[in-house]
């Protein structure tokens, strides 16, 4: 029989991933399409560190191997997410799915990551030889390309615990379940004594990772939501020359202007 | 490790094969479990759908290794069940079945609405079948199957 390993902790796990070429399993939905039989899998479904979820002062912590029906159970987890989690696949696809293999896939179309992004989330990876946090556009590199040595495992996946304020999540896909996302939009706003103290407009399955330009949403950091709404055209101007779209299932042109229009619904939706 | 041991539809088993072989696969073609359909491999359709510890997955997304200890049901251990004669009834009492080949997937996700909304709201039904894909009857006749076993079970779920 072909070797596998199914640790039930953490340490076992990090020291198997640390002595052995494996493939890192959490929910298998995305790894399982290709169905490669001649990988090692680490699977990591029964490892107790990694499937639940946890808050500290900080963090809203998620086990990378939690699954996405037990995300949306969670009363921790902030609605943006449960939204955006809610849209993924069909329940028997919910019922195995995980963040941390949605992350670790390395697709710009995870739904799941593209949420991280707008909420400045951050990711624990750990190895034998220790952890580190890694803020979620520093972990994608480029397409496919990940921040993550070949002893490490994602192990959880931290949401700052703050008030997000207004949001907006908008999944277009060719069908309402079972989709993959041709454009994808997370947005937050917050407002602190009348002034936006925190925006982010990110954009998921666009380019080789998800789209989140920090400076051009200093434009509106400060300001009240008439003030906003004054420089508006220059707002969507200045990301309608930022966006520049990679042709894939669809369109380089429809992804360009699908984007802008998520962009506009957004802005109004949060009075601007 | 070097065997995974489950128990499918109520038996001890024992499985040595590739551990990154797909249950789906396994199923049909070591167990000869051929209610449990192939449709797409890329967990799309649902025509694999079982049950795994009371939760329906798609066979076709899980790799043997990580079903170690797991308790599986396919149709065919659940058509053993009241619970099954029920939708079966149902499903019949509405001609909710026309080829066929989504039906095993589509009842056991019945049975998993069911399982865990006993009286469940058009919307919940909906969604709770939401991943099984149906070419023949257009959805409406599956959905009035369920609305009607659960109240014709009324007690059993």
């Amino acid at each position: 029989m072909v070797e596998y390993y199914q640790p039930t902790s953490l340490q076992e796990a990090l020291k198997i991933r640390s002595e052995n070429k494996v493939t890192p399993y959490a929910g298998g939905t995305d790894l399982m399409i290709e169905a490669d039989e001649n990988l090692c899998y680490l699977f990591l479904n029964k490892v107790c560190e990694m499937r639940g979820i946890y808050e500290d002062a900080e963090y809203i912590r998620i086990g990378a191997a939690c699954t996405y029906e037990k995300i949306l159970q969670s009363e921790l987890v902030p609605q943006i997410l449960k939204d955006a989690v809610s849209q993924i696949a069909a329940p028997a696809i919910r019922n195995l799915g995980t963040m941390g293999g949605n992350i670790g896939n390395g697709s710009a179309k995870a739904d799941s990551a593209l949420v991280c992004f707008a909420l400045d989330a951050k990711l624990q990876l750990s190895s034998v030889s220790g952890s580190r946090l890694v803020d979620i556009d520093k972990f994608y590199l480029g397409r496919k390309k990940l921040d993550m040595a070949e002893n490490e495992l994602i192990t959880e996946i931290l949401i700052p615990k703050a008030d997000f304020g207004r949001y907006s999540y908008f999944k277009v896909g060719a069908r309402n379940a079972l989709a993959i996302s041709r454009v994808s939009f997370a947005g937050v706003l917050s407002l602190k004594d009348g002034r936006i103290s925190n925006i982010a407009c990110a954009f998921g399955a666009v380019a080789d990772t998800v789209l989140r330009f920090k400076d051009l949403e200093k434009m509106f950091l400060g300001k009240t939501l008439a003030e906003a709404s004054a420089i508006k055209q220059d707002f969507v101007s200045a990301y309608s020359q930022s966006i520049v779209p990679i042709r894939g299932r669809v369109s380089m042109e429809y992804r360009k202007a699908v984007c802008m229009n998520l962009l506009n619904e957004f802005l109004s939706q949060s009075d601007i | 490790m070097n065997s995974i041991d489950f128990v499918l539809n109520g038996k001890e088993v024992k499985f040595t094969g590739n551990p990154a072989a797909r249950l789906l696969d396994v199923l049909r073609d070591d167990f000869r479990l051929t209610g449990v359909k192939c449709g797409c491999k890329e967990g799309e359709c649902g025509a694999c759908s079982v049950i795994i510890d009371g939760l329906l997955v798609n066979s076709c997304m899980v790799a043997m290794g990580s079903i170690n200890g797991s308790t599986i049901t396919t149709i065919e251990g659940y058509c053993e069940t009241a619970r099954y004669a029920v939708l079966d009834k149902a499903f019949a009492s509405v001609s909710a079945v026309q080829c066929g080949y989504c039906i095993p997937g589509m009842v056991l996700a019945a049975e998993c609405v069911l399982a865990k909304t006993p009286h469940p709201t058009e919307d919940e039904i909906r969604v709770g079948i939401s991943g099984n894909l149906c070419r023949c009857t257009g959805y409406n006749a599956i959905v009035n199957a369920i609305s009607i076993a659960a109240k014709e079970g009324n007690g059993l779920w």
